[in-house]
């Protein structure tokens, strides 16, 4: 009911940013330097890490990572943050495993299942967000408990081991590049492409950008916003399954430790944790960079709960990095103004 | 200058029962507030060019002008709010150092602004407290009955142990102006105080502003309403365009003088010819009966080719109505485009219509800021820039570029982020996506505000183009220029209604002018939102309510699970969910400190963990006791100060902060110890477990540790400061609070009520193993969704989180008594979170309703 008093500062913030703060401050480029730099880097550091055997070896990983990280991007367009990751993803598993191998199922119908249900528990987590008006952590948090009751109730507390076919796929090569490898390069490459291309992924964009200008221009913003979720959701399904596939008999709460990476995955790619535009392909990479930075310290000695804290530091590395370089540009170019207007004034 | 100070020439002669005059005495006619040469610009406009303003003490000093004339900001440097690039400030013969509001303040300026910095989530009495500076008048314990004192004269029926967001708007202003008054200002500046009152709360508010400007006081009043301002003012100051246009004794200049100052320009723009080709027949937008929030009862209709204003001073529902025709506020009525009733409030509807809207706030609602100029141009129509549903870039250019050549936008390039063109061309933008969308009815809000006067006169011939393309236009100004040049007709709006329709010769910039100023209606008041106190419906609205419906819903379990296995009701298993529920009341009450400042500890899981291993290495028999308890305290707060320093220092996402350094403190636990070892020494474990009757003593003083913090977040300032930090974050800065380093301290404090709660889940499991801890993050957000915090920061108890505990502790013990699979231990945590936070968002909105 108050009047509006527009905020005359904010125009002085939208001038043109230079080059080199756009690259650091949330620009897609470093994540496909420090790659290069990294596999340049990783013969040096540990001989042999960069052989054929432990390259087949770390991509069906990074496949896995990739397809659950593009996820978790979707929801982060959206300006929230998906703590179910774990929950579905031990979710899409216990369904390909367990439903051929408990309940018969044939061998689509267990693929269908473990892709369309995760997808409908991601509706859910959206229809509440958008709907009710709950906030994404809890609702995410809380939804990630009741999949990995689900999990449980579903498998007994035993895993179940993975369809022949699909292990036999995703432990397949073609030519000498694993199946893995190429079926995460062909489902971020078609996400990819309707992220980018099609109206459906401009509108998540603009949705994501701005849900008040979006509402503003009669978008349907609440359909966009849980669209996202449930996309999510049928993409923590694909991952599971191909982790599932590769090896074969999943521990059945396997993904509590793909939550942070999926998160520096989508944060190094690019996407900024404030919404917008999406960098999928660059998220891809960076699901690459992290597993065979796991890899590498692997190769080095270290023991899987150092690999948490290296995680953690390269997460924390990171945001702090896109935090401080724009505050320094902000003071340098303050600096200069004032140099300028002392300079004038004299 | 002469300055004197001496005691008041006479007593402030009122039957108020509370002093409001200024401590600091001045004798009628003493300099108060002198800004001599003020110049300050925003960019692309001069906001105020070389100001200077005297006020005296004893007068009531009006500021007027239109929209934009430069009041406000005036205002906000005189009090330290902006900085001006050139200009000095003097309040009471002392200089104002630039920007700085608490000096201000300090000085006795004291301002009461259009948009009260209220506190929603606390009461009125923590409001006016915080503004006294929270330690005067006897503090928080007294501050009921000394907010009431200063309230009751107002007799709005605003009772001091209310919580803001459940007042009024009207109630709300008052407390503003009454938070004002009671830090006994020197100089007062009321900027449109009478908005949002009726005849008679005028008449009172003039009351107050005689009592405190005989106390030789001093009060800057800006206003539109001329007859408000002749009748309480002393001397006028007439803004126009930044610039002083002269001050009179408001006995020496009539109504209609003013007027002519305040307008003063001639029409200097070219508009393009009116109505050429509006089409006689079918009205295309049809309104009937809307009201919605701030306007009621609207009716008005617009043939194709017409260009309707609507008028009318910032703040009477003109906002609202044009909103609520886009769809993006909701409304009660009828409105039909094209022939076709609309569904009311769902912006789609109103956009498959073919109704578009374009925002004022070009920078939230209008661009979208970070993507190109192309991309802006194509937002609303790419299935014309695509081919089955693939967008092509190619088209977009090629379109954008047509648009870009038509509309004359200035920008390097399609790919040009939009954000570095002016606002001028971003508004160009903005028309042409408009355009491209062919639009039935058109509507914008101030569509040349902040545009230099060459765009401006682009915009007009845009809009008038689309009118003559058949469209049915409706703009909103607050420029009178602007609608007499380029509308049919106009509606001025006044406290929310139509008060009258200008058209053809009538339609000239005095007469719209007039019209605005010289309203005298009375908003229709909704009686039924005055706040009716009694203790139970308080209480009910109250932090703790939820507390006892949790304390029914225990009860109601108890009974059901008792009835089906008789050995719930044993010593033995009461004494268990005890056990466990104190666990459960600290993490919650954990949780609920940082939540209540608007933060997110994800964290508290696996630092319970971390303290845990730490003591299998000194608790232990034979090892140091001291040490290892020594360690967890310095462990605990060593990890909430870096919660707190990146999320506060940085501005970091605190989810993703505490996510990570979660995730570290599990590398780090996992990395000690393995495999679980080092067996807690019964030393310990024995006075944890230590019982009177079957109650656990650990759970007596869980309970009293979350008393004890629920007095402190009642009664200290730190608890105050906290809520106000999480109630409205800016509001709270704008009073003075430091929110940064209230902040850091909760996320400390956070993990300082998890070192005790380590001692206790040590004790339980007797070995150094990190899994157990790991599930409290989930468990310590379910308690605190469960006692019905606010998840946004600024409400909660720390009661319901007692409740909520104990609720938790017996849920989870369920599964057990009924023989349930394990399943339920993920389900039921996971289900109750989930379905609790439904629950209270929607109890939340019927409450708003």
């Amino acid at each position: 009911m108050f009047a509006k008093t527009s905020d005359p500062n904010s125009p002085a913030g939208m001038r043109m940013e230079s080059l080199w703060r756009r690259v650091f401050s949330g620009g897609q480029a470093p994540i496909w330097i420090a790659t290069v730099l990294l596999f340049a880097v990783s013969p040096l550091v540990a001989p042999g890490s960069l052989k054929y055997s432990a390259v087949v070896g770390m991509l069906p990983f990074a496949a896995v990572l990739a397809i659950a990280a593009v996820g978790q991007m979707l929801v982060i367009q959206q300006r929230g943050l998906d703590l179910s990751v774990p929950g579905m993803m031990a979710f899409g598993a216990a369904l390909v495993t367990g439903l051929s191998q408990w309940y018969g199922w044939p061998l689509w119908a267990a693929i269908a299942g473990a892709v369309i249900f995760p997808g409908i528990a991601g509706l859910i987590n959206g229809i509440v967000v958008t709907r009710f008006g709950v906030m994404p952590l809890v609702v995410t948090l809380g939804m990630n408990a009741l999949l990995l009751g689900t999990v449980f109730a579903l498998s007994n507390g035993t895993p179940a081991g993975a369809p022949q076919e699909v292990a036999d796929f995703t432990k397949g090569e073609w030519g000498i590049v694993p199946n893995a490898l190429i079926f995460a390069v062909v489902v971020i490459v078609i996400g990819g492409f309707i992220s980018q291309r099609s109206i459906v992924g401009r509108k998540l964009t603009a949705v994501g950008v701005s849900d008040r200008a979006a509402t503003a221009a009669g978008f349907r913003v609440k359909l966009y916003q849980t669209m996202a979720y449930a996309l999510a959701g049928v993409a923590y399904g694909i991952a599971a399954i191909l982790y599932a596939g590769y090896v074969t008999t999943p521990p059945l709460f396997f993904a509590d430790s793909y939550l942070l990476p999926t998160v520096t995955a989508v944060v190094l790619g690019g996407t900024a944790l404030t919404g917008g535009r999406a960098a999928l392909i660059s998220t891809g990479v960076a699901a690459l960079f992290l597993t065979q930075l796991g890899q590498l310290l692997r190769a080095v000695g270290w023991q899987e709960s150092y690999q948490l804290i290296a995680q953690a530091f390269v997460l924390l590395v990171v945001i702090l990095a896109r935090a401080i370089v724009p505050m320094i540009t902000r003071s340098v170019r303050a600096r200069r103004e004032v140099a300028r207007t002392a300079v004038t004034s004299a | 200058m002469a300055k004197t100070t001496k005691p008041p020439t006479k007593p402030a002669a009122v039957n108020e029962s509370i002093s409001i005059a200024p401590e600091i005495k001045a004798a009628p006619g003493t300099m108060l507030l002198k800004l001599t040469g003020i110049n300050k610009s925003f960019p692309g406009v001069k906001a105020l060019k070389d100001v200077s303003l005297e006020v005296v003490a004893g007068e009531v000093h009006a500021l007027v002008g239109e929209n934009g004339a430069g009041k406000s900001t005036l205002m906000a440097v005189a009090s330290g709010a902006l900085v001006a690039e050139e200009g000095t400030i003097e309040i009471g013969g002392e200089p104002l150092t630039p920007g700085s509001p608490r000096e201000a303040r300090r000085l006795g300026l004291a301002i009461v602004r259009q948009d009260p910095a209220l506190l929603p989530d606390l009461t009125v009495a923590e409001n006016m407290a915080i503004g006294a500076g929270l330690t005067k008048n006897g503090g928080l314990k007294r501050a009921p009955e000394w907010a009431q004192a200063h309230l009751d004269p107002w007799q709005m029926g605003i009772d001091s142990r209310a919580r803001v967001s459940d007042l009024s708007v009207e109630q709300r202003f008052v407390v503003e102006i009454a938070k004002a008054l009671a830090l006994k200002p020197r100089i007062l500046v009321l900027d449109e105080p009478t908005e949002h009152l009726n005849k008679e709360e005028v008449q009172r508010l003039f009351r107050r502003v005689r009592t405190i400007t005989e106390g030789s006081a001093a009060v800057v009043y800006i206003s539109h309403r001329i007859p408000e301002v002749k009748e309480i003012s002393d001397r006028i100051t007439v803004l126009r365009d930044g610039a002083v246009r002269g001050t009179f004794p408001a006995s020496s200049v009539s109504e209609s003088e003013i007027i002519e100052l305040v307008i003063g320009r001639a029409l200097d723009t070219v508009f393009p010819p009116k109505g050429k080709s509006i089409k006689a027949g079918d009205d295309k937008l049809v309104v009937s009966n809307l009201s919605g929030r701030g306007f009621q009862d609207i009716s008005f209709s617009v043939k194709p080719g017409e260009v309707i204003g609507i008028a009318g001073v910032q703040g009477n529902g003109q906002a609202e109505l044009i909103r609520a025709l886009a769809g993006v506020e909701s409304a009660t009525g009828s409105v039909t485009v094209s022939g076709k009733k609309l569904r009311l409030g769902s912006n789609s509807a109103a956009a498959r219509a073919g109704a578009v809207y374009i925002p004022s706030d070009r920078h939230g609602e209008g661009v979208f800021m970070p993507l190109t100029v192309g991309e802006n141009i194509v937002m609303k129509t790419l299935r014309a820039v695509s081919t089955l549903g693939i967008v092509r870039d190619s088209w977009i250019n090629k379109v954008a570029a047509a648009q870009i050549d038509r509309q004359s936008i200035k920008t390097p390039s399609t790919r040009t982020p939009i954000s570095s063109l002016s606002g001028g061309n971003q508004q160009k933008v903005l028309l042409a996506r408009t355009l491209l969308s062919e639009p039935e009815v058109l509507l914008a809000e101030e569509p040349t505000q902040g545009v230099d006067a060459g765009a401006r006169v682009d915009i007009y011939q845009i809009i008038r183009g689309a009118a003559d393309k058949g469209a049915a236009v409706v703009i909103l100004s607050s420029d009178g220029v602007e609608l007499e040049g380029l509308c049919d007709r106009v509606f001025i709006m006044s406290r929310g209604t139509i008060i009258a329709e200008l058209e053809g010769k009538n339609l000239t910039e005095t007469a719209i002018t007039t019209a605005e100023l010289t309203s005298t209606t009375v908003r229709k008041r909704n009686d039924e939102l005055r706040s009716r106190s009694t203790r139970f419906r308080n209480w009910m609205r109250g932090d703790s309510s939820p507390a006892a419906v949790l304390g029914v819903v225990i009860l109601a379990i108890a009974g059901v699970v008792g009835a089906t296995n008789g050995s719930y009701f044993s010593p033995f298993s009461l004494n268990a969910i005890l056990f466990t529920a104190s666990m459960f009341i600290l993490i919650g009450a954990a949780q609920q400190v940082v939540v209540l400042g608007s933060g997110f500890d994800l964290s508290i899981g696996p630092l319970l963990s971390f303290l845990v291993v730490i003591a299998s290495y000194f608790v232990i028999d034979g090892g140091n006791i001291f040490v290892g308890i020594g360690l967890m305290i310095v462990a605990a707060l060593a990890v909430g100060f870096i919660n707190g320093y990146l999320t506060t220092k940085f501005d970091l996402n605190p989810v993703v902060v505490t996510l990570a350094v979660a995730l570290a403190l599990q590398g780090t636990l996992f990395t000690m110890r393995t495999v679980p070892g080092g067996i807690i020494t019964p030393a310990v474990t024995d006075v944890i477990f230590a019982n009177i009757g079957f109650v656990p003593v650990i759970t007596i003083v869980a309970v009293v540790i979350a008393l004890l913090l629920e007095w402190a977040l009642r009664r200290t300032r730190f608890g105050v400061e906290l809520r106000a930090v999480g109630s409205r974050i800016e509001a709270a800065e704008r009073q003075g609070i430091k929110t940064k380093k209230v902040q850091l301290i909760s996320y400390v404090v956070t993990s300082f009520i998890v070192m005790p709660t380590a001692v206790i889940l040590m004790s339980q499991i007797g070995i150094g193993d990190g899994r157990p801890g790991l599930s409290f993050t989930l468990t310590s957000v379910t308690v605190v969704v469960l006692a019905g915090a606010s998840i946004f920061g600024g409400r909660g108890s720390f009661i319901g989180i007692i409740a909520a505990g104990v609720l938790v502790a017996q849920i989870l013990s369920v599964p057990t008594f009924l023989g349930l699979s394990g399943a339920w231990g993920y389900w039921l945590p996971g289900g109750i979170t989930v379905g609790a936070a439904i629950l209270y968002a929607q109890l939340r909105r019927l409450r708003r309703k």
